[in-house]
């Protein structure tokens, strides 16, 4: 115990004091506020003012409602389907939380109104072409007479890469085309609005006991602990390679191997670097609630409505998934001599984790079939299936139960298996073990 | 081989490596408070043998003792082991990393930070302590590597090349510190292909070759029983009678001397006598002890 517990104690203090270790955890809550709040601020920036555009109405009488439509905000520019009416860009109160980046671009729009009377449009275009390359006008927008019946105008600016601003010109003189034409065939356009409102479906679940609850903010949970397993065994997997890799590169696997055995060695490594991992995801957990407490009151984060009981199975779940993925590159570490040959070989350890990651999706469908049966009890992919069944539609416990026995004997056969091909790698220095060798090293030993 | 209780003791032990026979058949006994040299050329399962008894690998058949038990992983804790290879931990503090060492070895306490401030003191590193490995030059690290060994205040001292890379004064300091270290009791063995250094510091060997004993007993039994006859001269006249004379097979002349092997079985004492009945003026007539890399050289190229 004395021994393991140095183990345990030598890799944890290097580790966590070392500055690598420091800097990473420091920069983790950045980059979450980094990711979390640059990019909406970029968006939302609002830069170089209204976009001034010159409307030629040939139609007479379609300037007034394009300025309305342009202004009333997203419900109205909402670029029609080709069905014609899309009643769900009719209906004010759904979808309120869909929005398109270009509605939350807050760029005020100038319109002018150009009079065809008693010019050319040949004359008329001219004089706007001279306006926008003399930066008075970023564009204008030509309505020919027919607008209403061909529906096609045309819009000549300085920049028409600008995907943004012609988006909303099109579905906000899309939205005034179609409101004129309902006008024009005497139809009420708040009628319709009325009548074409969205059906909402909620889905709600039954539980064994009858409750109800909604599974849909459980899913969010699943692929939350789904992503959080694949992030930290992308980051601690080489970790732990590297940490079974060091005494073989150092030549101090001997001197430990006279004094304590293989086992205790790969066990010890595996806990002390998995206390780093928990150290640090623990100080990134800290920050992200302190973050969503304090500096972010106003955000609309919902605690999912999960049981007490399934956040224990989350927390075992993840813990079983990190530990089978790391004592998979545990045993990647004994089999190479460097850190690259480990790296080489730990890809295909990324397509088995994506696997898992995909076979949530039929799951989700049937997670009573017998495929989902076994898949969540195959020890690569339950962290992640078992979890969608948990939430979907919880199985008996002895399922569960047997998932996690399933995956922790797992654990412990292929940290066995690891140390037993260490020791013996270590008795011939310098060498790549082939497949082969290693079956061959593993019935030796 | 003296009558001390054995430390270690081998009994017919085999290992190999899949085709490869490192060990085969191989029976010796490490006496207590002795310097024991386990001797032999590269690959000749020195290597092996020490991995089987500090239990890194089981042998493949044969009985190994220590300390008059079966080994177990526990009798490990008595052993002080530096192996060939052998390293440090790069990034870790000196004092911190001899620690850890002793904590592998189930020392621990305040008694710990005495002894390591006691060894390093005694190689001179003392103002090393807080330093970090990669900082030390490559002598430097070899004498911490060899206090991890002994920081326990093991029974049985195991060094396979202690003494390779190192420059006279730190070999003269390592040296000084085995001897010392047998004085204190405790057993010591050896390992190494130098000779001169065996020669030096071993009570008793065991020449290893292909697997197998060569050779076995204590220095002195060894030299005599190689049944090598050999004289240094320096001798003026009596031209002929070394060319002629029936108790001599082979003649060397080095810068000012003459090594003379003596047939078997002939007494050196009647060769000086015919050297003087012929009128020599011997200046120099001494018994050579056939030296241990001699011995080797020739058992290894026997076989």
């Amino acid at each position: 115990m004395t021994k393991f517990l140095a183990i345990v104690k030598r890799e944890y203090i290097q580790r966590v004091r070392s500055k690598f270790f420091i800097i990473v955890t420091l920069i983790g809550p950045l980059a979450m506020a980094m990711f979390g709040v640059v990019p909406a601020l970029i968006v939302n920036m609002d830069i170089g003012g209204p976009v001034r555009v010159a409307v030629v109405d040939q139609t007479g009488k379609m300037f007034v409602p394009l300025q309305s439509t342009l202004s009333r905000g997203r419900d109205g520019e909402r670029p029609a389907s080709p069905a014609g009416i899309d009643a769900g860009s009719l209906s004010r109160n759904t979808n309120e939380s869909v929005q398109s980046t270009a509605n939350q671009q807050k760029t005020k729009f100038q319109l002018q109104e150009v009079k065809v009377a008693e010019q050319s449009l040949e004359t008329i275009k001219a004089e706007l072409n001279r306006r926008v390359r003399d930066k008075e006008l970023d564009g204008f927008l030509i309505l020919p007479a027919d607008l209403l019946e061909n529906g096609s105008a045309d819009f000549y600016g300085h920049n028409t890469g600008d995907f943004i601003t012609k988006e909303r010109l099109e579905s906000a003189l899309s939205a005034a085309v179609r409101e004129q034409r309902l006008a024009d065939a005497n139809i009420d356009v708040n009628l319709v609005r009325t009548l074409s409102r969205r059906v909402d479906l909620r889905s709600i679940k039954v539980g064994s006991a009858g409750e109800e609850k909604d599974s849909g903010e459980g899913l969010i949970l699943v692929f939350a602990t789904g992503f959080i397993i694949y992030l930290t065994v992308l980051m601690y997997g080489q970790i732990v390679l590297g940490a079974i890799i060091e005494e073989k590169e150092t030549r101090i696997a001997e001197i430990l191997f006279s004094s304590v055995k293989p086992f205790t060695l790969m066990v010890g490594k595996l806990t002390g670097v998995s206390l780093v991992a928990l150290t640090q995801l623990g100080i990134w957990a800290i920050a992200f609630l302190g973050f969503v407490t304090f500096a972010a009151k106003g955000l609309p984060i919902n605690i999912p409505n999960i049981s007490p009981l399934a956040f224990v199975y989350f927390a075992l779940f993840f813990l079983l998934g990190y530990f089978i993925y790391s004592t998979i590159y545990a045993l990647i570490g004994s089999m190479v001599t460097t850190a690259q040959e480990g790296g080489q070989l730990a890809m295909p350890v990324i397509l088995l984790l994506v696997v898992g990651f995909y076979l949530a999706f039929p799951v989700i469908q049937s997670p009573d079939s017998s495929f989902a049966f076994w898949v969540s009890m195959v020890p690569f992919f339950s962290p992640i299936t078992m979890v969608v069944r948990i939430v979907t539609q919880t199985p008996p416990f002895w399922q569960i139960a047997l998932s996690l026995a399933i995956g922790f004997a797992t654990v412990v056969a292929l940290t066995w298996l690891a140390a037993r091909i260490y020791r013996i790698g270590m008795l011939m220095y310098g060498k790549r073990a082939t497949i082969p060798e290693v079956l061959r090293w593993v019935r030796q030993a | 081989m003296s009558s001390n209780p054995a430390t270690v003791l081998l009994e017919k032990v085999s290992k190999s490596f899949g085709e490869f026979t490192a060990v085969s058949e191989l029976s010796l006994a490490v006496s207590a408070g002795r310097i024991f040299g386990l001797l032999g050329p590269n690959g000749a399962g020195k290597t092996t043998t020490i991995r089987m008894i500090v239990n890194i690998t089981a042998p493949d058949s044969g009985r190994i003792e220590l300390f008059g038990q079966t080994i177990t992983p526990e009798l490990q804790d008595r052993i002080g082991y530096l192996p060939e290879e052998r390293g440090l931990y790069k990034k870790m503090k000196v004092g911190e990393q001899l620690r850890f060492f002793a904590e592998l070895k189930s020392v621990k306490g305040k008694e710990v930070d005495e002894r390591i401030d006691h060894w390093l003191a005694r190689v001179k590193l003392s103002d090393w302590k807080n330093r970090r490995s990669t900082e030390l030059s490559k002598g430097m690290q070899q004498k911490i590597q060899f206090i991890t060994a002994v920081l326990h205040e093991p029974d049985l001292l195991i060094l396979d090349e202690p003494f390779s890379g190192l420059d006279p004064v730190n070999v003269g300091l390592l040296k000084e510190i085995v001897l010392e270290l047998k004085r204190s009791g405790k057993t010591i063995i050896f390992s190494t292909h130098q000779m001169e250094v065996a020669e030096q510091i071993c009570d008793d060997i065991c020449l290893l070759n292909r697997s197998r004993k060569v050779l076995e007993g204590s220095l002195r039994q060894v030299k005599q029983g190689f049944g090598r006859n050999a004289v240094a001269l320096r001798i003026e006249g009596a031209d002929g009678v070394l060319d002629s004379s029936w108790l001599v097979t082979s003649i060397q002349h080095h810068s000012d001397e003459i090594e003379v092997l003596l047939a078997p079985g002939a007494d050196a004492q009647q060769l000086l006598r015919s050297l003087l009945d012929a009128g020599a003026t011997v200046s120099k007539f001494e018994m050579v002890e056939p030296s241990l890399n001699d011995i080797f050289i020739e058992k290894v190229s026997e076989a």
